[in-house]
């Protein structure tokens, strides 16, 4: 069982940077997720830490061993690849034991470690047939249980269920999470899926262009976003974003309503800062079909352009101060297209940017 | 009214069929008859005589004739191992290349391009014992002051006729099996390398097994074609000097236009076929079982 | 630290050798052909001398312009034969692609019984050694009157490269996906229009290469051409070298100059469809 350490982590194909910079710990045990869009430097991160990758400046450790120079194989990690990287040519028995073979470790350790890992992921039945005659989530499962069997300090997850279809991406996502529970050991998780991302992790990590935007918590991420980039990235619907300014106390939506400045931000801001004001679906409902805001909260009016049913709420798309709005209706009644209504606002959970420099002020 | 039609790919393939029937078939229609008689080109009656299988039992029973099949087999045994090894050394070489590849790549197609009777004439001259590249540069260089006789020397002249054999060809073995690396998926030899495989250890298990269709495709597309070698040995020693360096097809050619004995001669020409289609075929299957493994059929 | 150490340095030892073997590798394939190149400017006294002479002091063109002129090198009527080899090998090279386009179609789009049978049939006429067919060849063009002809030589080619174009065909055949011909025969084209509107575009370049490859088969064959040609009239550029040969010496320089006048075009070719010939080659065969 190890932590792993990133140092100012640089990659560098030629002149063109990838990586700026990194700095990170995990800690021993730890399920840390790499969030972001594509092109954003988390799988060259992760393909670092196995070793694939150069490392064209800063360190990278694991345990209290540096590992920037060493091979793959001596680093002792394990991988799940995004399209699984079966080795086509074996049976699922000789995919499990590859790596113990390799290590030439024992036949009788070899065949009770691939029974054990075939039993985890329930592939027992499987065994003697090849990749090509599996389904995707079988695969996906050996693919996993080949990263078991080695008993590895660091467990590395390139996107692993990215090629997967919704629902069985939802079932292998908790099959993920329990065996994370039962072979206790660190994860480094890399995935562009903020939903897989809030569920496995313990700690996020979100990044954006080779830079870390945001760690935390899935929490802390969803609530206190550092910036408007994880503040539209982590959550769904994406947190809707108005431009203002802050005129008398009170902040000044561009060519809309005023609206009060959210408690927390109070005398952070100035008068005359553009800035901008955050609040997610959930924090805007309309009058008689929305939670109860005890704390402060403003009224304003809006016209309701589409409504999108999901059954137990509906999703409200309207235009305020210029922008497309979502807000969401409990015990929903129809909507038609052009209605005005009434909406509270809830400034409690509301938050305020800087527009310049895009960062939270809160 | 049903009227009978020939089905569509019978009348694609027919174009084929006839000009192959008319070309290959038929003359060796042909030649099997002929190989039943004594037929001599300068004496045309011949033809009509039948003597049964006296042509293939003299060349059973003849020592020439085996040692020519031996060395044929031996040389093509030999040529297509190491063609293909060091087809395998190139392409590896190749492909680690990541600057300047391409080029390297179109370089590496060079010998193609060379006619194989240009390639005998080439490496007679540069084998030469006289004024020969070879000889020039080892003199030169003091590695020897004696005149090697490389095309005289029954051993040598077989290894020179071997060393240009492998000029020409090793390149259509490194250019396919370098196809054959460019398609291996990186996942699984990353996954090798995660599962603590040392660069050995993941061509030997993972990569060897992925290229060993496109192997075997090179080895039969070169079996197909194993008989160019005909140009360059026929070029080089001709078979000679007094027979040292004789091949099935070296023979024929001989026995057949200058002896014009050519019963005679197609009776071994059928059995120097033969060869070449066992060669064939066994590449070909050895290509449909490497598939199967990897479960690329269908 | 060591242990990175350790690594890095083995890392860099690897890339030495791995620059030196490349190297020698290289050396290999191209010298024996540049010798061939260099050897063609040079006269030939120099090219024979002894001691060696390694650096060239006197190059010229004497070679090609003796080629070029009135009675050739040597006598040696290299434009007639370059004129040769050009017809024989365009025009069997044309039909072969037809003939090859035909079958590769049959094969790529059609199922039907022995399929597999009989292409190794068609791919197995082309393991007949050529002095063994040329045997019985020289027979029969004797006898029908095709022998030192443009039109037996062509024959023989077409027959020569059929199997190999229906491989490559197969292949890049296989490559267009069927749906294409299906939604262009929906969009109301009869299946022939679906043909030549849509796959041969799609498979065109792949075909090309296909019958670069049968040029340059017909280019440089030997065996066939040495026996089933006799005159000037017929003779191609790869027996036309053997010209050069009397019974003790050889001309040198002057087979230099034709054996590069034979590696252009061919080395043009090559460089233009090498991508699409691998693909082909290897897509038709590992696809099964």
């Amino acid at each position: 069982m190890a932590q792993v350490h990133l140092r100012n982590v640089v990659k560098k194909y030629g002149q063109l940077q990838v990586v700026h910079g990194i700095n990170l710990e995990i800690e021993d045990n730890e399920f840390v997720v790499l969030v972001g869009p594509s092109g954003c430097g988390k799988s060259t991160t992760l393909r670092m830490i196995a070793g694939l990758e150069d490392i064209s400046g800063g360190e990278v450790g694991i345990g209290d061993r540096v590992v920037n120079d060493l091979p793959p194989r001596s680093r002792n990690i394990s991988m799940v690849f995004q399209n699984y990287a079966l080795y086509p040519h074996m049976t699922v028995r000789e995919n499990l034991g590859f790596s113990l073979k390799i290590a030439k470790r024992p036949e009788a350790e070899i065949e009770q470690a691939v029974d054990e890992a075939a039993g985890i992921l329930s592939l027992t039945e499987y065994l003697d047939r090849k990749p090509g005659a599996l389904s995707g989530g079988q695969r996906q499962r050996v693919a996993m249980g080949r990263a078991i069997v080695r008993h590895p300090d660091v467990f590395l997850f390139d996107e692993p269920l990215s090629n997967l279809d919704a629902k069985l991406r939802t079932q292998m996502r908790t099959e993920i999470k329990k065996l994370h529970q039962k072979v206790k050991s660190t994860i480094v998780y890399v995935t562009h899926d903020q939903v897989e991302a809030m569920t496995l992790a313990d700690r996020i990590v979100i990044m954006r262009d080779g830079h870390i935007e945001q760690v935390g918590t899935p929490l802390e991420v969803f609530e206190k976003p550092a910036n408007t980039f994880v503040a539209t990235f982590i959550g769904s619907p994406p947190m809707n974003l108005l431009d203002g300014q802050v005129q008398s106390g009170k902040i000044a939506l561009d060519g809309g309503p005023s609206v009060s400045i959210p408690e927390q931000s109070r005398g952070k801001v100035q008068d005359g800062q553009a800035v901008i004001l955050g609040f997610r679906a959930d924090n805007l409902m309309p009058v008689g079909h929305s939670m109860p805001m005890p704390g402060e909260h403003s009224e304003l009016g809006m016209t309701v352009n589409l409504s999108e049913p999901l059954g137990t709420e509906t999703l409200l798309f309207g235009t305020l101060a210029g922008k497309e709005v979502q807000a969401k209706m409990l015990h929903p009644r129809p909507v038609a297209p052009g209605e005005r209504l009434e909406f509270q606002l809830d400034l409690t959970r509301c938050h305020l940017f800087d527009a310049k420099t895009q960062q939270s002020l809160g | 009214m049903t009227r009978f039609r020939l089905p569509t790919w019978f009348v694609l393939l027919l174009p084929a069929i006839i000009v192959l029937v008319a070309v290959v078939l038929i003359p060796l229609v042909l030649s099997l008859y002929s190989s039943f008689t004594p037929y001599r080109l300068t004496r045309p009656e011949s033809l009509y005589k039948w003597i049964g299988t006296f042509n293939y039992e003299k060349a059973v029973k003849s020592a020439h004739f085996w040692a020519a099949f031996g060395r044929t087999v031996l040389l093509l045994t030999i040529a297509l191992n190491l063609e293909m090894l060091m087809g395998l050394g190139l392409a590896l070489l190749v492909n680690r290349v990541t600057y300047g590849q391409r080029a390297l790549r179109t370089l590496m197609m060079f010998p193609m391009m060379f006619s194989p009777v240009l390639v005998g004439f080439q490496f007679k001259f540069i084998f030469n014992d006289n004024v020969g590249l070879v000889n020039n540069a080892l003199q030169s260089l003091g590695l020897t002051d004696v005149a090697i006789p490389w095309l005289v020397d029954g051993k040598l002249a077989f290894m020179s006729i071997l060393a240009a054999e492998m000029w020409s060809s090793t390149s259509v073995f490194a250019i396919l099996i370098l196809a054959g690396l460019f398609a291996v998926p990186r996942d699984p030899i990353e996954a090798a390398k995660v599962d603590g495989c040392t660069p050995w250890q993941s061509f030997r298990h993972i990569t060897l097994p992925y290229i060993m269709p496109f192997i075997y495709i090179a080895l039969a597309i070169r079996s197909l074609d194993v008989a160019r070698a005909y140009d360059i040995v026929q070029i080089m020693t001709n078979g000679g000097p007094a027979r040292r360096t004789e091949l099935l097809w070296t023979m024929i050619g001989r026995t057949g236009y200058v002896d014009a004995k050519m019963g005679y001669a197609n009776a071994m020409g059928y059995i120097s076929i033969f060869l070449a289609i066992f060669f064939t075929i066994y590449f070909f299957r050895k290509l449909n079982a490497a598939r199967t493994e990897l479960g690329m059929a269908g | 630290m060591n242990e990175n150490l350790i690594h890095r340095l083995k890392g860099h030892v690897l890339k030495v050798l791995h620059l030196f073997a490349l190297f020698i590798a290289m050396s290999i394939i191209c010298i024996p052909g540049l010798w061939v190149v260099l050897n063609s400017f040079r006269p030939t006294v120099e090219i024979m001398a002894k001691p060696p002479v390694w650096i060239p002091n006197d190059l010229s063109l004497d070679h090609y312009r003796a080629m070029f002129g009135a009675a050739g090198e040597g006598g040696v009527p290299v434009l007639q034969y370059f004129t040769n080899s050009l017809i024989i090998s365009l025009t069997s090279t044309i039909i072969a692609i037809l003939v090859g386009m035909a079958g590769g179609y049959a094969f790529a789009r059609f199922k039907f019984r022995g399929k597999a049978g009989i292409f190794i049939g068609i791919m197995i006429t082309r393991a007949v050694p050529g002095v063994s067919l040329s045997l019985p060849l020289f027979i029969v063009m004797a006898k029908t009157g095709l022998i030192d002809t443009h039109l037996g030589l062509i024959l023989v080619y077409i027959a020569l490269n059929v199997p190999f174009t229906i491989w490559l065909i197969d292949g890049f055949f296989r490559q267009v996906p069927v749906d294409l011909a299906e939604a262009a025969e929906i969009d109301g084209c009869t299946r022939w229009q679906a043909f030549w509107k849509v796959e041969f575009p799609v498979a065109r370049a792949g075909i090309a290469s296909a019958g670069i490859f049968a040029f340059l088969t017909s280019w440089n064959e030997y065996a066939l051409a040495s026996q089933l040609t006799r005159s000037t009239f017929s003779k191609t550029m790869p027996v036309g070298l053997r010209d050069f040969t009397s019974e003790f010496t050889i001309n040198w320089g002057g087979m230099c100059a034709l054996a590069v006048l034979m590696i252009i075009p061919a080395l043009i070719l090559t460089f233009i469809v090498q991508k699409h010939l691998i693909s082909g080659l290897t897509f038709g065969g590992v696809k099964g």
